[in-house]
This record gives C-alpha cells, sequence and structure tokens, in this order.
C-alpha cells in the first residue's frame, strides 16, 4: 500500500479527498471499507513522516561548504 | 587631473574632456597676476591684448578666490549619472540655474538619489571649466530639504520598488508546509539567531537548519546580506529563508532597507520570511519578503505553526475517516435489523404455521370422509350378502355366491380404487387449499342452504317465503325442509 504513494503533500490531499468521498458518497460498504483502509495507510505515512526528519543545526560556510553549528549557538532547551 | 577632466562633461563624453596638461601650469602662474589683473582692472591698458585662456584663468581665479564655498539651495534638475559614478545635474530656483557635479565618492556616500525636482541643500565650491567657457558648483555635500535623507532614501526605494511590482500580493509565495531545511541569514553575534533556534527547538524539534552568517549592520552589511541570500538559496533542501536581525536604531538596521538586497529577496528561489528589528520597524526587506515577521522569533513561530496546522489537519482527517467508516458499518447494521424485525418478514413463521394447520384439519376431514364412504359400502354389501344366503341355497345359490364374491372382489376393488382416487384428490385438494374452504366450513358445523331445485344458494331470508322448500347441505349428507317463517336479521 505505501509504495503506492507519492509524497507528502500528494498523500495529505489523497486522505483529504477520501474523506469527502466518504462524507458524502453513499458508498457500497466494501468500497467503505476499501477507502478506510487507504485512509488509515495515508494518515500513517504522513505521521512517519512529518517525524522522520532529524534535528540538525548547520552553517554555510564562505565557500558554499556546511558544518556544524558551534556547541555555543545550540539553545540550551536542547539538553 | 582625471578629476579635473571630470568636472566639464556637460557637452563631451566625461572621458573625451579631457583637459590639457598644461592648463595646470598657467593656472599657478596666472593667480597672482590674475589677482593683480581684478585689483588694476579701472586702469588696464584696453590696448593690451591677451589671450582667451588668459582671460578665462583669470575669470577662474575671481572665482574660486572671491566665492569660494557655499551653502546653497534649489531644486535638482537634469540629472545624470556616469558610468564613472559621477553625477552632473543642474540645481536652479525660479529665476537662475547652475550646472553642478558631485564626484563618485560623494556620491557612493549619499543614502539617497538627487532625483530632478528634488530640493536639495548643496554645499560647495564654485569652479570654472574653461574650455567650454562655463562655471559650475562642485558638491560635497548634499541634503534633502525637509525629510531625513535616510527617510528620503527609504521613500524613493520604495516607490521606485513598488512601481517594478516587486511588492505585489500575486508574488507573495505560501510557506511550504513541511520545510525539508530551513534556511537562516542573519549575524551569528545577534539575539535574532538565537531567538529562532530557541523556537525552532521547542516547537520543532526534528528541524534542520543551514544558517548563513552574515553582517547585519555597517556600510558592507547590504552586500554580505546579498550574496548570502544568493548563497543560502542554492543550499538544496532549503525551502523557505528567514533573513533579519534584532532591533536596533534605523542606522542599524539600514541594510534591509538596501535596493540589492531587495532585489536579492526577490530573486529568492524559494519563500522568504522577513524579520527586522522590532514590530514597528518597517523595512524594504519588510515589504518585498513574501512574509514579514515582526520579529525573528516570530518568523520561527510562522514556518512551525505551518507545520503544526499540517499536523493537526492530518489528525481531523484521521479522526473523521474513522467516523465516516463507523458510521457507514452502524448504518448497515441497523438496515440488516430493521429488515430482519419488520413485519412481513417476522410474522412469517406464524402464517406458516397457520396454514399448515389449515391443511392438516382439511386433510384429516377428506380422510374421515373418504373412510365413512367405505364404511357405508361395506355395510350395503354385507346386507347384500345376508340376504342372499338367507333367499338362495343349492347350486343357484352357489353361482350367486361365486357371483356375488366376484361382484364383491371388483367392488372392493373398485373401493380400493376410489380411495387411491380420493387420497390423489386429496392431495391436490391440499394444493388448492382456497378452493377446498367451504368443506372446511361444513365440517366446523356451517351449512348452505340452496332453493329447492337445488340451483342457486340462498343467502338472504327475504329469497324465500314461508311454505317454500329448501334443501340445506350439511358436512354430511342433505336436509329437505319447508319455511316455517322469515326474519329480515
Amino acid at each position: 500500500m505505501a509504495d503506492t504513494i507519492k509524497d507528502f503533500e500528494s498523500a495529505a490531499a489523497e486522505l483529504a479527498a477520501i474523506v469527502k468521498t466518504m462524507e458524502e458518497g453513499d458508498l457500497s460498504l466494501e468500497k467503505s471499507l476499501e477507502l478506510y483502509e487507504r485512509g488509515v495507510a495515508l494518515s500513517r505515512y504522513c505521521h512517519t513522516k512529518l517525524e522522520e526528519a532529524e534535528r540538525r543545526i548547520e552553517i554555510l560556510t564562505d565557500r558554499g561548504d556546511l558544518k556544524p553549528a558551534p556547541a555555543g549557538l545550540v539553545p540550551d532547551t536542547e539538553r | 587631473m582625471t578629476i579635473v577632466s571630470d568636472l566639464f562633461p556637460f557637452f563631451d563624453e566625461p572621458d573625451t574632456a579631457a583637459i590639457e596638461p598644461e592648463l595646470d601650469v598657467p593656472r599657478r602662474d596666472t593667480m597672482p597676476r590674475a589677482e593683480s589683473v581684478v585689483r588694476e582692472r579701472p586702469s588696464a591698458s584696453p590696448k593690451k591684448s591677451i589671450t582667451v585662456s588668459e582671460l578665462s584663468a583669470e575669470i577662474r581665479s575671481v572665482l574660486e578666490g572671491e566665492i569660494g564655498e557655499r551653502v546653497v539651495e534649489g531644486e535638482v534638475s537634469n540629472s545624470r549619472l556616469w558610468n564613472t559614478g559621477h553625477l552632473y545635474f543642474t540645481l536652479k530656483d525660479a529665476g537662475a540655474q547652475i550646472r553642478a557635479v558631485m564626484f563618485r565618492s560623494v556620491v557612493r556616500q549619499l543614502k539617497f538619489k538627487p532625483e530632478d525636482g528634488l530640493h536639495v541643500v548643496a554645499r560647495g565650491r564654485v569652479s570654472v571649466y574653461e574650455p567650454k567657457g562655463e562655471y559650475q558648483l562642485v558638491c560635497d555635500q548634499m541634503e534633502p530639504r525637509g525629510l531625513g535623507a535616510l527617510q528620503l532614501a527609504f521613500e524613493q526605494v520604495k516607490k521606485r520598488l513598488q512601481a517594478e511590482g516587486l511588492f505585489d500580493a500575486v508574488r507573495k509565495r505560501p510557506l511550504p508546509s513541511l520545510p525539508r531545511k530551513i534556511g537562516v541569514v542573519t549575524s551569528l553575534d545577534g539575539a535574532a539567531v538565537r531567538d529562532i533556534l530557541k523556537v525552532l527547538a521547542r516547537r520543532y524539534p526534528h528541524a534542520h537548519i543551514v544558517i548563513r552568517p552574515s553582517r547585519v549592520q555597517g556600510d558592507e552589511a547590504a552586500a554580505d546580506l546579498v550574496r548570502s541570500m544568493q548563497m543560502i538559496g542554492k543550499v538544496p533542501g532549503v525551502d523557505v529563508v528567514i533573513v533579519g536581525r534584532g532591533g536596533g536604531s534605523i542606522e542599524d538596521l539600514w541594510a534591509f532597507n538596501d535596493e540589492r538586497l531587495a532585489r536579492a529577496i526577490a530573486a529568492c528561489p524559494v519563500p522568504v520570511i522577513s524579520a527586522v528589528g522590532h514590530e514597528v520597524d518597517f523595512t524594504i526587506a519588510d515589504f518585498v519578503a513574501d512574509l514579514r515577521a515582526p520579529t525573528p522569533s516570530a518568523a520561527a513561530e510562522m514556518v512551525v505553526s505551518r507545520r503544526e496546522e499540517l499536523c493537526s489537519r492530518i489528525d481531523r482527517h484521521a479522526d473523521r475517516l474513522r467516523d465516516v467508516a463507523r458510521a457507514a458499518l452502524d448504518r448497515r447494521r441497523a438496515s440488516v435489523h430493521r429488515l430482519t424485525s419488520a413485519r412481513g418478514l417476522a410474522s412469517f413463521p406464524a402464517r406458516l404455521a397457520m396454514r399448515s394447520r389449515h391443511v392438516s384439519e382439511l386433510t384429516h376431514t377428506l380422510a374421515r370422509t373418504a373412510r365413512a364412504s367405505l364404511q357405508r359400502r361395506d355395510r350395503q354389501q354385507h346386507a347384500l350378502r345376508q340376504r342372499l344366503d338367507a333367499l338362495a341355497p343349492g347350486r343357484r345359490m352357489q353361482a350367486l355366491l361365486m357371483a356375488v364374491s366376484s361382484a364383491t372382489e371388483r367392488l372392493l376393488a373398485a373401493a380400493e380404487r376410489t380411495r387411491h382416487r380420493h387420497d390423489a384428490g386429496f392431495r391436490a385438494l391440499a394444493g388448492r387449499l382456497e378452493n377446498l374452504s367451504p368443506l372446511g366450513v361444513l365440517a366446523r358445523g356451517y351449512a348452505l342452504c340452496w332453493d329447492d331445485e337445488r340451483t342457486c344458494l340462498v343467502r338472504e331470508s327475504t329469497a324465500v317465503a314461508p311454505g317454500d322448500r329448501v334443501r340445506v347441505t350439511l358436512a354430511k349428507g342433505e336436509i329437505g325442509c319447508v319455511v316455517d317463517r322469515t326474519s329480515e336479521s
């Protein structure tokens, strides 16, 4: 199921469309359940995407390289 | 030398307006002479001729010597900035005008642009361009009248960029809801970077942040900011940029009013949030940015709020999805329940049982009827036999008995056939329950009343009169009757 999801934005949009279809349409039970399953997969995918980024703070140097930010810059709340 | 050449480009290209090198020499030489000429003018001999250059040099020394540095107020017109960076213009009022020049080094320090029609106060000294025979003011300072120079510059840049459409609402891009990397252009020493990082650490713990350090005040700040904007826009994955600094004086924030920075922000390939100073400070960068944040912290809040909004939208959708799926199931469950409990379906078994009882009643009646009929024939045959036994002895008797017995056998066979036929009839009847019901009705004690000819049923008392004969069919047999009396109900 997950490999049919293109990216985050399209997953969020499809989820919204499914909810709308289910709320408006007079669907067969089989179709409702199929859409429901798809919708659950989409929302799971979205949540995974939302959490998967990793915290990082980098400095862009004069030469255009990226290096980690000096420790003094990182806020205390990091502890 | 080159400075002199730049002073007089009004009719020649600046580069070709070079003045002969020897001009400087006679100028110094003629100085004392010019002084004496001026002094001695009333007594000078008109007969003695001098060259044009000599006269021009005299005029020059008089003008420069007598007038020197002045502060002049007037309106700028015909202003033109040459490739060399020097600015040429005319200062005028209602009654007069004077040509003027401002060197590149002075122009560069001007915060505003001396546009035509602008009222200015200029300081400079009067000089002469001898090849053209013209005098002019060499300005080394200029201030707009009324407005402060910075305020004027701000208004000028703002007006210009606005006219170009750089502030148009249609140019504003929406922030990405899920930025892969957040670009920040600011000073590493300022409060802004810490404020931004603090907000992001608290509300977007997974954020990937790329900081491009830049000077944010001083002469080099604008150029540095421009370059930083260009660099951060090229970092792969950065899809929103915050550019800004903490609060300060209007001079401190000045780099953010720079036209070049405004253009760099407009050219940035991803949305830019400006976050300069405090809430009350508005800079050109704010107008051109896709979104203006009142403070650096607020800029960070804007970035995360889009994401939080998205998270909650997805949660809401997931909730609705579950509700709607549950409702679809409930609805169907309810409709199945409704169908099974409906009158039609629910009463079916009862109706079935009723019919079946009716059938068995009819069956019972039929069987009894058939049995009775057989018994009757049996009794008749028995009676006949007794009479025969009593009546006919001997051979004849034997023959008769034989005949009787065969007749009896045939009779029994016939009776058996009849019974079979009745059985079959009963089965057929069972399938035609409704048609047979009169029999059932009679069995339950009802009777049918016919007229004497047995052609039609008597349904009303008025159909007969006292003395009429009627026949009454019962479940078993028939009765002939005479009407005694009738009554209406």
